[in-house]
């Protein structure tokens, strides 16, 4: 009896001090955003002037640079949100169809030429993308793909880093249900698509989020292949409002929040569908 | 008779191709640029060059990239010889870039040859190679002094009294000892504070040929005086490393620093960013060296430029020199954009006295204070290594000097020992 | 002719479902785009690494000029700079979500879906902002909120952002604070892939929580640990954009510059394109090496399973 409630007030502090620590790496996560949303309600001038500062004042403090939003150069920020929102959606879901399909090949079966394939995946992976910008260049004139999207998304249609996690991930998993699944009669496709894909819930949704936020982020070559400025991504628009001769700090800041609030909001919806995902991936435990 | 009819159908004939071919499409121009603030100017002048019923309609597709990724996309469409825009904006430090091996540029010189008595030359000077010049700039860029005078005068001091740089050593001793504030900052990581003073000093970083000037004197003795200042507190490390950081613009804002040496084209950056200085700074010319040297220095700019490789070539040019190289298109760079325009006679137009927000923040004196210096602004050398000096400038000579409070001869010797191994 | 197109797509079917193409049909996405896409420019570029390359027309084969002339000041410098960056990178990248992916499954700590979400926001924040925010935070001024702390704390005021240690060190604090949140969902994909009974029968024989985590925890997200320093391997030394939004156009002593931003400098800037391609293989070469030893060292090639 004694030696439980020991234990239990061993717990009890245990958990206080872990939920202490998320408490605090949440505040320093949090700060550049309450600084960014903080600054986005204010004029540009006010940000330099103050600094670092985390206050909302009356009477300086306003959604009118929102509004700047909609009257900046005509309302152009959200036709970058548009283009941003199609690459993403482009790239993720074709990334993960390709990048699960190909990383479960790897990770499931043993072939003559697998190895130099997966070496092929790692070493691709590892190319500083900056020194294929000029062949690709090329590649993309001939292709006729400049200032399209498809031409955004080219690089990306079979990503590496996802064969890789992919293949890490399901070497984890037990082979067993591969002959299971036939025993059943399904075909080896049938057994990935009904049986291994739900299983890898996990690996999707944390591929989803990265593949995600690097189309969102991604600002060179989107830009390579961009040139109608009513196609550009939200990254490449804001990109035009830092200059050496100055920053346009007006439109940056409330850009910055609009670029990232609706997507925690789909996030955090999304967020109940991987903890189901999550929760139906642990049943063969 | 038959005859006379065919000749008369094929005559009405051909004059309806004709009106047709006058009706027709406007020819298409794309411009690209990093700074939006100058799509303002070229719509403008785009409109009213449309206005004119003898020029060719043109309709001009402008897109503005950022900064960087603009001169990678110029320079990946250039070396593939395919993508690149009509006219395109490039910055100054990034010029000498195009001007390697096959110049993909079209030289601009049958239409600054004729109006050059009007023009500063030495701004075409940066965008030239082998007597063709390639890029016309929208503003001189004449460095000059912006004081504070409410510091000033709080330790007793007259701006207008300074006139050597050793004056304005002595006053900054007097506003350091009065106020306890620092007469100026150096930049630690940019070369706007020694590049300017070298220039106006009579140095450069290199000759015409590419011959390495860096560790000539002027140089040392330049950045001798700067420590000087360092030395005694009278000059301090920018804030953030440049006058164009965030923590430099706050603490200028907040009246930290009584004065900086920046081009002309730094007014707006008070003006937007430093507005409770307003009625408070001042301009005035530099002060001058004691053993020689130049009224200012000519610093920053973007070259604008007509791809060779463009279908329109002459159209373009002809439409960029109306932009930028008429008296109109001057009178608009000081009223749409604040900058000190490269023709020298618009200066003294009535159009050029508007109020606007410059004369409210600095009073009315702007341009009779510029008018002073034009006469007397060196040409700076704007060469194939031009980018790769002024990386050392930026990431060696400032920091060694303004951080690591080295001995300026030995970063003069080593930044120009960098230079020669960079050449070779 | 009916009976053949009824019999074809059959046998194709067939073709495709037999265990020996299965495989390759997997994979066949792969190889398809690695030689449509990346073949070429990859050739290209390696060719490019001997050439001289000036304007769209020409080029001239130079040999092993580029590498010799590679070891420049400027590029040992960006050398010394991204594997200091890299190897504090690994270090705290692949341990601190690691600890906190394990305390928000632990179930100790209340709300952890909430925590998971917020912890990932800041990689969806503005890079350019983000930079603004670390600038401004890590000012050189005293009075710089860091500094200020840093003076509340006992220490001195420091100019963070103008010395090589300390820069770093804040490019660390930066990556960490936008890459945490990503790293806890690897990690946290792979303990959940790990089956309870494990757990159970490791509680069975009496082990505490810390033996758990070496125990079972530890083997079991092995593949993704793997995942994770290669990754991180990958990204510190391929950094380039954390470091542009910290100090942006400037570059005091030249401690901002990376090898990839050198490799764009000289590539893009520059428009030397033969340089840069010898620069781009070169770093090539050194990830492959550090991550080869790495993945020696995690036992990546000890099983065929790893």
């Amino acid at each position: 009896m004694k030696m439980r409630k020991h234990i239990n007030k061993r717990k009890a502090t245990l958990s206080f001090l872990a939920t202490a620590l998320m408490i605090i790496w949440a505040c320093v996560a949090m700060l550049p955003f309450v600084f960014m949303f903080c600054s986005s309600l204010k004029p540009g001038e006010e940000m330099l002037r103050k600094g670092l500062s985390l206050s909302i004042e009356p009477g300086v403090s306003s959604f009118s640079n929102y509004n700047a939003l909609n009257t900046y150069r005509d309302g152009i920020y959200w036709q970058w949100y548009k283009s941003s929102v199609i690459i993403m959606v482009l790239q993720t879901v074709i990334g993960l169809f390709f990048g699960s399909m190909v990383g479960y090949g790897l990770a499931m079966y043993n072939f003559k030429g697998r190895n130099l394939i997966f070496t092929l995946v790692l070493v691709v992976m590892m190319i500083p993308f900056e020194i294929l910008l000029l062949p690709l260049y090329r590649m993309l004139i001939r292709a006729k793909l400049v200032d399209n999207y498809f031409g955004v998304i080219l690089p990306y249609l079979v990503p590496p880093f996802m064969i890789f996690f992919f293949r890490q991930y399901v070497l984890g998993l037990p082979k067993e249900l591969l002959e299971a699944g036939r025993i059943d009669g399904c075909t080896d496709y049938g057994v990935f698509f009904r049986i291994m894909v739900p299983i890898m819930i996990p690996a999707f949704g944390a591929m989803t989020i990265l593949s995600g936020m690097n189309s969102w982020n991604n600002l060179l070559w989107p830009m390579i292949v961009l040139s109608t400025n009513e196609k550009f991504t939200i990254p490449i628009g804001m990109g035009t409002t830092i200059t050496p001769y100055g920053n346009a700090y007006d439109v940056l800041m409330p850009g910055a929040v609009m670029a990232v609030v609706p997507i925690i909001i789909i996030y955090l919806c999304a967020q109940k569908t991987f903890i189901a995902g999550l929760t139906a991936g642990s049943v063969k435990g | 008779m038959k005859k006379l009819l065919a000749v008369l159908l094929t005559l009405a004939l051909m004059l309806g191709m004709c009106s047709a071919l006058a009706e027709e499409e406007p020819i298409k121009l794309t411009l690209w640029t990093f700074q939006e603030l100058h799509t303002q100017l070229y719509k403008e002048m785009e409109a009213s060059w449309n206005a004119n019923p003898d020029n060719p309609k043109i309709e001009i597709d402008m897109q503005v990239y950022p900064y960087d990724d603009m001169h990678s996309k110029l320079t990946l469409a250039l070396q593939s010889g395919e993508g690149a825009p009509d006219i395109v904006d490039i910055e100054i430090n990034q010029f000498a870039n195009y001007l390697k091996g096959d110049i993909q540029l079209a030289d601009i010189n049958d239409i600054v040859e004729p109006i050059k008595d009007k023009l500063v030359m030495s701004r075409f000077n940066n965008y030239a190679k082998d007597g063709k010049y390639y890029g016309i700039d929208h503003h001189i860029g004449a460095t000059i002094m912006f004081y504070n005078t409410e510091i000033l005068e709080a330790a007793g001091i007259n701006y207008q009294d300074i006139k050597t740089w050793d004056d304005y050593h002595e006053a900054g001793k007097v506003v350091l000892e009065k106020t306890g504030k620092p007469m100026c900052t150096w930049e630690s990581a940019d070369c706007w504070s020694i590049y300017p003073l070298v220039n106006q000093h009579g140095g450069d970083w290199l000759t015409p040929e590419g011959e390495v000037r860096m560790d000539e004197p002027v140089v040392v003795n330049t950045l001798a005086f700067m420590k000087s200042m360092l030395d005694d507190g009278t000059a301090v490390a920018c804030p953030g490393g440049n006058h164009h950081s965030e923590e430099y613009y706050g603490a200028m804002g907040s009246g930290a620093f009584a004065s900086v040496s920046m081009p002309f084209w730094y007014l707006n950056r008070f003006t937007d960013y430093m507005p409770d200085l307003s009625g408070k700074m001042k301009v005035a010319p530099m002060p001058l060296w004691p053993d020689g040297g130049h009224k200012s220095a000519q610093m920053g700019g973007t070259g604008t430029a007509v791809v060779k490789t463009s279908a329109n070539v002459d159209i373009a040019k002809q439409w960029l020199a109306y932009a930028t190289l008429s008296f109109e298109g001057c009178v608009k760079t000081w009223t749409i954009l604040g900058f000190d325009p490269i023709m020298t006679e618009v200066y003294g137009a009535p159009e050029m006295k508007e109020p606007n927000k410059f004369f409210d923040y600095y009073g009315d004196d702007i341009f009779d204070m510029l008018k002073t210096v034009l006469d007397d602004i060196p040409d700076t050398c704007i060469s194939e290594y031009f980018p790769t000096a002024s990386d050392i400038v930026k990431s060696q000579m400032a920091y060694d000097l303004v951080i690591g409070g080295g001995d300026p001869e030995t970063i003069a010797k080593n930044c120009a020992q960098e230079l020669r191994d960079a050449i070779e | 002719m009916q009976q053949v197109s009824q019999r074809r797509p059959n046998r194709a079917a067939a073709f495709l479902t037999s265990r020996k193409v299965v495989p390759y049909v997997f994979v066949a996405p792969f190889v398809i785009y690695f030689l449509l896409i990346y073949l070429y420019p990859t050739v290209s570029t390696v060719m490019m690494s001997f050439q001289r390359i000036d304007g769209p027309t020409t080029s001239e084969w130079i040999g092993l000029k580029n590498y010799q002339k590679l070891f420049s000041r400027n590029f040992i410098q960006a050398l010394e700079t991204s594997t200091r960056y890299a190897i504090w990178d690994v270090i705290v990248l692949t341990i601190v979500p690691l600890l906190f992916a394990v305390l928000l499954h632990s179930g100790l700590v209340k709300g952890s879906a909430f925590f998971k979400s917020l912890f990932f926001i800041p990689a969806l924040t503005s890079i350019i902002v983000a930079g603004i925010v670390f600038r401004l935070a890590f000012g050189t001024q005293d009075t710089a909120p860091v500094n200020v702390l840093m003076t509340a704390l006992g220490g001195q005021p420091r100019q963070w952002l103008m010395f090589a240690d300390s820069g770093n060190f804040v490019l660390i604090v930066m990556t960490l604070w936008r890459w945490m949140g990503v790293n806890i969902i690897y990690y946290l994909s792979g303990i959940q892939a790990i089956p309870n009974d494990l757990y159970e029968a490791a509680e069975i024989d009496g082990a505490n929580p810390i033996q758990k985590f070496f125990k079972v925890t530890l083997p079991g997200i092995r593949p993704v640990l793997i995942y994770v320093i290669t990754i991180t391997v990958l990204g510190g030394f391929a950094m380039f954009t954390e470091s542009v939004a910290l100090w942006q156009q400037s570059n005091p002593g030249g401690i901002g510059r990376t090898i990839v931003g050198y490799l764009y400098q000289v590539g893009i800037t520059k428009a030397n394109m033969g340089m840069a391609s010898a620069v781009g293989l070169t770093l090539l070469a050194l990830v492959l090496v550090v991550n080869l030893i790495q993945l020696v060292l995690m036992g990546f090639f000890r099983k065929e399973d790893a």
